[in-house]
């Protein structure tokens, strides 16, 4: 399909343990339509966090490949990977990744600093005025609750403008109240940006929320894409 | 913006950002008491060896001299006095004097202005009145003679004496030369003439046998570039004597203290290394999620990388700074604490240790920060979703390596010594492997016997079993911070020791020669009178070895050896039935009665047998009074030059020398303020010459007691770095302490459990450590000892149990403080912080 953002074509992945190998991933095949939002669904060590993983570039799958953005990630080495996650791709993630050294406004405008962008401060006061934390920008993560910890991530995540979009559970640690209002947030910022949202969860509600769901189940994708 | 210019300002921001938030503090205070601890120790060090050399210059009457059986080039004088050197010019040479009722042969010292350049004479008005320093030299027209001079030739001060051709007025009584210290042995009284009388006596024609000598002195840099224009133009009979080598008792007590100076440095430097290695891993650990986030966010590995390079530059320089000017504040500050003990004229610091100081930072940064470091350049992205993903550790054979190469470089500079370097070196490698596996096992067996015991204990070792390789590498560093301080500490003790035996209180302050044989039981008898006591009588007579096996000697020395000086002048040669006390012998047998006085066997000092390839079995020829003496060589002897007592190059078998000419020489203590005994005795023998070495003794003592000083303060400072080591050390293993702390308290420990399970860990951890460190301290001393510093080696059997139970309690205690948070603290807070962010 020539709108698709990302394509996943037979990909496997296996770990081998000391006594046997382990199939995470098997055979997976999908593709994912520019500005869609998809949620992978499954049960705990279905393979749902690891086929994020493999989506983003992240990790190298043992069979299969992905293209991302038009670009075939097996072709590119792990630097070009990375160039091509700060060009295109944010992450939201269940634990929130922020440094704990680093203060909320801090944390936003490190993307923005790795891209050498001058104007890294004033955007990143833009983007968590946007997610409510225009108060909180010299506070750092441990003075901050969950759910504005993950505001803060959020505002990371959309900092560069990335066109893909790829959340790990991004309401897992969080109380169902601020975990709806995180959805909202992170839903409303996705069509104000006209991002790709690829999201990996198990909560039923937030996968209702995206336009489609792909259910992952012992490493084989169920519902075809 | 460039890319060099962003990973620049995004690597100093990070740095400002991880400062405030106060990830940087251990890093900091590790490299900057690396680098403290060794500007210290130099720059004391360093000024303290410049103040006892300037000291032993003394002995030498001045820093430098040049030497010759001829006269010396003028071309030598011009260039000190050009380069702004003080010198001044001495002439040497024997000769009769006369005055109008006798004569005897002296030596006879003609000096220029200025003499001496170091050190000073003392002259007295009359024999035995109160000696004074003497300020200027002896005017035109006058000689300062020894009393026993005056004695035979029965003159007193202001009468006339005959030197060749020239009426010379005896001005004073000389009592003290300073350059005289290392020549007991000479057996004519001395005089001291000026210079510019010497061309009118006629004396010194063609084929005299004249010393010529150029004393020198001047800066450091003065010197060495003196020392640099003149070494190749030295002739073969042309010599350069520096303090170093110069005296035998000075030099041997510098060795020794420069050496353990040396070591304790190393000693600081391996400490401040384990430091820098300890913290460094902590802050690459805690930089684990920040790498993969930057990584996940899109930097290259290469990008990474150089942003933490750029932190940890920056890191070293500034630690760099502040270790340079803490560690100069501190010697000043003890300089200034110690100001009475140490030398009156402490030179004032030089650049050198700054540089010592900055190249151990920057070394230490380099070989054990670069390391954990390189990790974060290959931490994986997915680690921001799998938490557990470490990178692999660093493929680190090459790189620590280079580490042991550097440190190995930055020894090398510190000790000047080569053969010590690499046997700590390389010692140190090897141990450390032996006793990362024997730290292993240990900790398997710890494991197996407490499988059973109480929960406290359980907890406390599981903490050690479940990573059983980490808590190896941790009993190492432990291990290696002890054994460092306990190897300091053992050495100190030693030697302290050794230089109390070296000059113990009954060290023999006067000798006594040119008794006459027939007065030798006489004499005896008087020093038994007067209390003092005294060294074997020695017969002595002055002789030159000629040949060895039938070569000629001259043929088989080199330029500047021992054995070189030893031939080039009459030795003092000696018979005797029994081997003194303190001489040894490595080879051969020393003899018995039996051997018949028409078969002389001689016994030769080790040092020169060793510079003229003299084995036992030899046969050696001398000249003695015109007289060839033929000897076969029976042993040759160990001696013990620095505690003044008579020794001898040459001791051949009872009767040997009977047909030669002898005196009798001896040594013998007696209370230096007991002035009328000494004058009885001169009295009494007035041919005898009575030497005072007391001055010098005192300055020996004086030079050993600030060298203990220094070796005590040196030992704090290693002391010090030691315990700030280990305190960092269990910083570094916070982190995960505090996670699991936590974790226990969460599911009901009580502070008690945690406190007891933390003490049974470190007390454990501590004692394995102590038992690895007194094992390694042990073969290390064995080895420098026997290998380096020349001392005795016993096992320290008192130290085997003291030192595990020390440092399972030195540990316990400190980790029960460097740990208080994690019984202390709040368990939610602490899940919130090791949990990550």
């Amino acid at each position: 399909m020539s709108d698709s953002v990302i394509v996943a074509s037979h990909l496997s992945k296996v770990v081998h343990s000391s006594e046997a190998k382990l199939t995470i991933l098997n055979d997976v095949n999908l593709s994912i339509d520019r500005g869609s939002s998809v949620a992978i669904v499954g049960a705990s060590g279905s393979g749902k966090s690891t086929l994020l993983s493999l989506l983003a570039g992240l990790d190298l799958p043992s069979a299969g490949d992905v293209q991302l953005a038009g670009h075939s990630l097996a072709a590119l080495n792990e630097d070009q990977r990375a160039a091509l996650r700060a060009e295109q791709v944010g992450f939201v993630f269940q634990s929130f990744q922020l440094l704990a050294s680093l203060t909320a406004q801090e944390n936003v405008m490190l993307p923005l600093e790795l891209h050498g962008r001058r104007d890294a401060a004033e955007r990143a006061r833009v983007l968590l005025s946007r997610v409510g934390l225009a108060e909180r920008t010299t506070h750092y993560p441990r003075q901050l609750s969950g759910g504005e910890q993950q505001r803060v991530a959020i505002a990371r995540a959309f900092a560069s403008d990335p066109s893909i979009l790829f959340a790990d559970e991004p309401t897992g640690n969080l109380d169902a109240a601020t975990g709806q209002r995180i959805t909202e947030l992170l839903f409303e910022l996705n069509r104000e940006q006209g991002t790709t949202l690829v999201m990996v969860t198990h909560d039923a509600r937030l996968a209702e929320r995206c336009q489609r769901a792909l259910h992952i189940e012992a490493g084989r994708l169920v519902e075809p894409a | 913006m460039s890319r060099g210019a962003s990973t620049w300002t995004l690597g100093t921001r990070l740095l400002a950002r991880d400062w405030r938030a106060g990830e940087l503090k251990v890093l900091l205070v590790a490299l900057v008491i690396a680098v403290l601890v060794s500007t210290a120790i130099s720059f004391f060090t360093n000024r303290l060896e410049r103040g006892m050399t300037s000291r032993a210059a003394e002995f030498l009457g001045a820093d430098l001299v040049v030497s010759s059986r001829t006269e010396l080039p003028d071309e030598y004088l011009q260039h000190a006095r050009n380069s702004g050197m003080l010198y001044s010019e001495v002439v040497e040479f024997s000769s009769v004097i006369a005055s109008q009722s006798d004569m005897q042969l002296s030596s006879v010292k003609a000096v220029s202005e200025s003499y001496p350049l170091r050190g000073e004479v003392r002259i007295a008005d009359s024999p035995f009145a109160e000696e004074r320093v003497a300020i200027t030299t002896p005017p035109r027209g006058s000689v300062w003679a020894e009393g026993r001079l005056l004695n035979v030739l029965d003159v007193a001060p202001t009468d006339t004496v005959e030197i060749g051709l020239s009426q010379l007025q005896v001005g004073a009584v000389l009592t003290h030369e300073p350059d005289r210290a290392g020549d007991f042995y000479s057996l004519t009284p001395r005089v001291l003439m000026n210079l510019a009388d010497l061309p009118e006596t006629g004396i010194i024609q063609p084929g005299s046998r004249v010393r010529y000598r150029l004393l020198l002195a001047g800066t450091e840099e003065q010197q060495q570039r003196f020392v640099d224009w003149i070494r190749p133009r030295l002739e073969s009979n042309q010599r350069l004597t520096s303090v170093a080598d110069d005296n035998r008792q000075i030099g041997s007590a510098l060795g020794r203290a420069s050496q353990f100076l040396g070591l304790a440095s190393i000693a600081a430097v391996v400490l401040a290394g384990v430091a820098v290695a300890l913290s460094a891993n902590r802050f690459a650990s805690r930089h684990f999620d920040t790498s993969a986030l930057l990584r996940c966010l899109g930097a290259s590995r290469q990008h990474v990388l150089s942003l933490f390079l750029v932190q940890l530059g920056c890191l070293g320089l500034l630690a760099t700074l502040l270790g340079l000017v803490l560690g100069w504040g501190m010697q000043a500050g003890l300089v200034w604490l110690l100001g009475d003990l140490l030398p009156p004229d402490m030179p004032p610091p030089g650049i050198k240790p700054l540089l010592v100081g900055a190249g151990t930072g920057l070394i230490a940064l380099a070989g054990f920060a670069l390391p954990p470091l390189m990790r974060l350049g290959r931490v994986a992205p997915l680690r921001v979703l799998r938490r557990d993903l470490a990178p692999l550790p660093s493929s680190g054979w090459l790189i620590y390596g280079l580490a042991l190469a550097a440190l190995a470089l930055l020894m090398w500079q510190f000790t000047g010594n080569l053969e010590l370097t690499l046997a700590v070196v390389l010692g140190g490698a090897v141990a450390v492997l032996i006793l990362g596996a024997l730290a292993w096992a240990l900790l398997r067996l710890a494991g197996q016997r407490l499988r059973n015991a109480g929960l406290a204990w359980r907890l406390g070792t599981g903490q050690l079993l479940k990573q059983p390789v980490t808590a190896a590498g941790q009993i190492l560093s432990f291990g290696l911070i002890i054994m460092s301080m306990v190897v300091i500490v053992l050495l100190r003790t030693e030697l302290l020791d050794s230089w109390q035996t070296q000059l113990p209180d009954d060290t023999p302050n006067h000798f006594a020669l040119n008794i006459l044989p027939s007065e030798a039981p006489a004499f005896r008898a008087k020093l038994d009178e007067i209390g003092a006591v005294a060294a074997p009588l020695y017969p002595v007579t002055p002789g030159r070895l000629v040949e060895v096996n039938g070569q000629p000697v001259r043929a088989l020395v080199t330029k500047d050896s021992q054995a070189d000086r030893a031939i080039n002048r009459d030795l003092s040669l000696t018979s005797a039935a029994e081997l003194a006390a303190d001489n040894e012998v490595i080879d051969g047998m020393w003899w018995d009665d039996t051997i018949p006085a028409s078969a002389p066997l001689v016994s030769v000092e080790a040092e020169l047998a060793a510079g003229l390839d003299i084995q036992t079995g030899d046969t050696l020829a001398f000249v003695i009074a015109g007289n060839r003496l033929q000897a076969q060589v029976a042993s040759i002897r160990k001696v013990q030059w620095d505690n003044f007592t008579p020794n001898f190059y040459m001791i051949f078998s009872p009767g040997s020398l009977d047909h030669a000419p002898t005196t009798i020489l001896t040594a013998f203590s007696l209370p230096s303020d007991n002035r009328d005994a000494l004058r009885n005795l001169s009295r009494a023998f007035p041919a005898m010459t009575l030497l005072e070495v007391e001055a010098i003794l005192d300055q020996i003592r004086d030079i050993l007691a600030q060298v203990t000083l220094a070796v005590e303060y040196v030992l704090l400072f290693v002391l010090l770095a030691g315990f700030t080591v280990l305190f960092a050390g269990l910083q570094a293993t916070l982190d995960d302490r505090l996670y699991e702390g936590a974790l226990l308290r969460t599911l009901g420990a009580g502070r008690g459990l945690l406190r007891r399970a933390n003490h049974m860990e470190f007390a454990l951890l501590g004692a394995l450590a102590g038992i690895l460190a007194i094992a390694s301290a042990e073969l290390i001393t064995w080895t420098l000892y026997r290998q380096v510093m020349d001392l005795q080696w016993q096992p320290h059997w008192l130290a085997w149990l003291l030192v595990p139970l020390g440092s399972a309690l030195l540990i316990s205690i400190t980790g029960a403080l460097g740990t208080r948070a994690v019984v202390n603290q709040s368990p939610m807070r602490l899940i919130n912080q090791g949990g990550g962010a």
